[in-house]
């Protein structure tokens, strides 16, 4: 679910068509007004986010939003070890039963004080299955997630409230898991665990009509008026707020249905940040932005995955022939202009336990050895690729089509669906046709462990590939619950290890951020998880 | 009157000139490896954007496929859509029109509402409802939803037209003479009044045509007409306006297959109808 992350960014080009006379209409006036600080509005482009509860969100859209509306129990320093935000501290005696205690002097927009029954209330209502919220799945580690979440969905749960979950008093409370699980603190930086006030729910315990659109937070900033569906979302400063202050008073996200729209508005100055310059833009943006276009790194992983239940690729020769015959270095080259990183490991190097290489022989390009192997294995003699036309990726899965066709002597085909929402369910079914499929994945925190468990451990969240191996679900399992960093990363290098032979997802690139900005504003940098720092960014001249 | 349009027609360059270019065009649809050498699905990054040149005259698009070629090959799907979608609309526009003119009363009426109710229906934002729902069906990405939504949504014009002759056809004295020498409904309409119906919903199904692929072509433009192995010019017009700034042949080659073709079929439907209509001769 949590894959839409890195794909959500862009809506379909249809909508685009339809709205681009109401676009053009609201993006016309002048972004920013140069005066003094609290005055100074900075608008920032994103694409509709799917949703804008905590618990529901999934995309980099809404991501970048709730970074602004509320402040998480930790963030993460530049060695992307937790550090406490909203939490006072966060301690184990085992790592199993957790002790988190907050701040005091936290306050909601509405003046309602951030306490512990805050967050365990956010995170039973996230927990409880038939709440439906997407981010259900992150819970799953607390005590007595299965009461709440029944393995017959149509079934009443036994309990609405998760049994490891204790308020000690206002601002302490106890987490109990399942099992151990060290990289417990990391996790709680994913937008799952964030807090939300009582004005959110309804006497019935669901959220309150209307709440998502008026979203009320614990963040820096709070919103300034309705959520514009499609338009724009206009947060401004929280003076009440006491952790470190923004340096700008407002900032408008403007909600584009096409990125290379939202490119020519930053090239005119009425956008001023884009955090992810389109792919066709990438050739130009250094000669349009000049030292306004930058990069930083990013936690993105793109790979290409196997239906290893479809005969066709069902054979693990066959999927590391095709791996071989894809030559990453000149897509990187070709179509993203250098910006990118040709991956050949499963776990992205922003992480401690990244190795480089750990696919082998496999992930080199090898057109000669691949034709060879895919021959012996009795590879099909027609491939597909599936992907999904609203996140920019038309020009480098057909490119790889095409490499494939060349040097495998296959048919090739490139198969667009209209919206990543419309390959997931797909995917889930299992429906045929879909033959090979992209996906990419952000992390939710940083941790080895989030490459692995939800997209290959059987039946994780992202695991559409039907991958299962029992092996690899033991070491990660064993891995999360080792008492320090460095004996869990072992063990997860060597479930990295298994990937590498089963190959059941090829990967290829890695990530990188692209952005570019206004000569408005300065001070501008995108994170890892791709969400632009609100904290930092400043207006020229003030 | 028929040989009278014909010698009218041929002695007019108007009608020449679109008639030479649409049989090259049909050509190319029919056997496009007469005019290309090239294979337009062999592609490779490492001439990505190669500008034209002895080898490729057309030079090579992003992914590095021969422009001619795929411009070539293109004309087969562009023409199909729009042969089909107007053999549609015209079998379309022929039963309703003749029904509604032929039988009139209430029929008539409730038909001619029909028409005027689909022909307020704005063609693409009806053709993006009905292709979109297509497509999240899974009926699949091929030719068949873009003629079906075209020949759906195009008949309307036609229609008008042949209700009209049909109306006119039926006061002639020939046909009421058929008639009461005891001729069926059937037999009036198919040898008495459909050939003098026939002349003016050709003129308007040929500039419709023309309208059709250019409608094809904007519809793959937006992504939701043809898609992929299909090569389309609106398609192929798409993936080249991304990178205009990088390189202007592959977005120049399709456009002006595009705009030609389609401007063949609306000269020759208005040629045609210049012969047919005895006021303007």
């Amino acid at each position: 679910m949590h894959v839409r992350r890195a794909t959500a960014r862009i809506v379909v080009a249809v909508v685009a068509v339809v709205a681009a006379g109401t676009l053009a209409a609201c993006t016309g006036g002048p972004a920013t007004v140069s005066a003094a600080d609290t005055a100074a509005v900075v608008s920032i482009g994103i694409g509709e986010p799917t949703h804008l509860i905590p618990t529901n969100t999934t995309d980099s859209s809404g991501a970048q939003v709730l970074a602004a509306l509320f402040t998480p129990l930790v963030t993460f320093d530049r060695n992307n070890k937790p550090v406490p935000a909203q939490a006072d501290s966060i301690t184990a005696t085992d790592s199993r039963v957790w002790t988190i205690r907050l701040k005091g002097g936290y306050t909601f927009h509405n003046g309602e004080p951030v306490t512990s029954d805050s967050y365990l209330r956010a995170w039973n209502f996230g927990a409880y299955g038939p709440n439906g919220q997407d981010n259900n799945p992150y819970f799953a580690k607390i005590s007595g997630y299965a009461a709440l979440n029944p393995t017959d969905p149509k079934a009443t749960p036994t309990a609405t409230t998760l049994s490891g979950l204790r308020r000690i008093d206002a601002l302490t409370f106890q987490v109990v898991l399942s099992a151990p699980y060290s990289d417990f603190p990391a996790a709680l930086g994913y937008l799952a665990f964030l807090p939300l006030p009582a004005a959110a729910f309804d006497a019935t315990g669901h959220i309150a009509r209307g709440f998502e659109d008026q979203l009320v937070g614990d963040g820096p900033f709070q919103m300034r008026d309705v959520w514009a569906h499609d338009q724009s979302i206009e947060v401004q400063r929280y003076d009440s707020y006491s952790g470190t202050k923004p340096k700008v008073g407002k900032i408008d996200f403007k909600i584009y249905q096409d990125l290379t729209t939202a490119y020519s508005d930053a090239l005119t100055n009425t956008l001023d940040v884009l955090p992810g310059v389109p792919t066709p833009n990438l050739a130009t943006a250094a000669k349009d932005f000049g030292n306004r276009y930058r990069h930083s790194p990013s936690s993105a992983f793109q790979y290409l995955a196997f239906p290893t239940y479809d005969p066709d690729y069902s054979n693990v020769n066959v999927r590391k022939a095709i791996s071989m015959a894809i030559d990453r270095d000149q897509i990187v080259k070709s179509v993203f202009a250098g910006s990118q990183i040709a991956a050949r490991s499963f776990v992205s190097p922003v992480l401690p336990g990244y190795r480089a290489n750990t696919c082998g022989a496999a992930c080199q390009y090898n057109p000669v050895a691949a034709k060879e192997l895919y021959k012996q294995s009795n590879g099909p003699a027609k491939v597909q690729i599936t992907y999904n036309a609203d996140g920019g990726h038309k020009e480098w899965v057909e490119a790889t089509c095409n490499q494939l066709a060349r040097n495998l002597g296959v048919k090739c085909v490139a198969q667009a669906e209209a919206k990543l929402a419309d390959l997931l369910p797909k995917l889930q079914n299992k429906t045929p046709g879909v033959g090979m499929f992209r996906l990419g994945w952000v992390m939710d925190y940083p941790s080895m462990e989030d490459y692995l468990t939800p997209l290959y451990s059987t039946g994780g969240s992202a695991n559409y590939y039907g991958y299962s191996n029992p092996q690899f679900d033991q070491l990660v399992a064993q891995g999360s619950q080792q008492p320090t960093g460095a004996a869990a990363i072992r063990l997860y290098q060597e479930a990295e290890d298994l990937l590498a032979r089963d190959m059941p997802v090829i990967p290829l690139r890695f990530g990188q951020n692209d952005f570019v900005y206004s000569a408005n504003v300065s001070n501008v940098s995108v994170d890892l998880f791709g969400d632009v720092n609100l904290l930092d960014i400043t207006v020229s001249g003030t | 009157m028929r040989s009278g349009a014909w010698r009218a027609l041929r002695r007019r360059p108007v009608f020449w000139v679109p008639v030479a270019i649409l049989v090259v065009v049909l050509a190319m649809a029919v056997a496009p490896r007469l005019f290309a050498g090239a294979d337009p699905a062999d592609c490779t990054l490492d001439r990505s954007m190669a500008p034209p040149s002895g080898a490729a005259w057309f030079g090579y698009d992003f992914q590095g496929c021969d422009v001619f070629a795929r411009t070539v090959y293109g004309t087969r799907s562009s023409l199909l859509v729009g042969v089909l979608a107007t053999a549609l609309a015209g079998l379309i526009a022929a039963g309703v029109g003749m029904a509604s003119g032929y039988l009139g009363g209430w029929l008539d009426s409730v038909l001619s509402r029909l028409t005027d109710i689909v022909l307020g229906i704005p063609l693409l934002l009806a053709a993006i409802v009905l292709l979109h729902r297509a497509t999240a069906n899974g009926s699949g990405h091929g030719i068949w939803p873009v003629v079906g939504t075209l020949g759906i949504l195009g008949w309307t014009t036609a229609a008008r037209v042949v209700r009209s002759s049909v109306l006119a056809a039926r006061q002639q004295d020939y046909v009421q003479a058929a008639r009461m020498l005891g001729a069926g409904h059937g037999r009036i309409l198919v040898r008495h009044i459909a050939p003098n119906a026939v002349a003016p919903a050709v003129v308007v199904l040929t500039i419709t045509l023309g309208t059709f692929i250019a409608s094809e072509a904007t519809l793959s433009f937006l992504g939701i007409g043809l898609r992929a192995p299909s090569i389309s010019w609106g398609g192929d017009i798409f993936a080249a306006q991304a990178r205009l700034r990088q390189a202007w042949w592959p977005l120049i080659w399709p456009s002006t297959f595009l705009a030609v073709t389609v401007l063949a079929f609306i000269m020759l439907g208005d040629a045609i109808r210049d012969a047919f209509d005895p006021r303007s001769r």
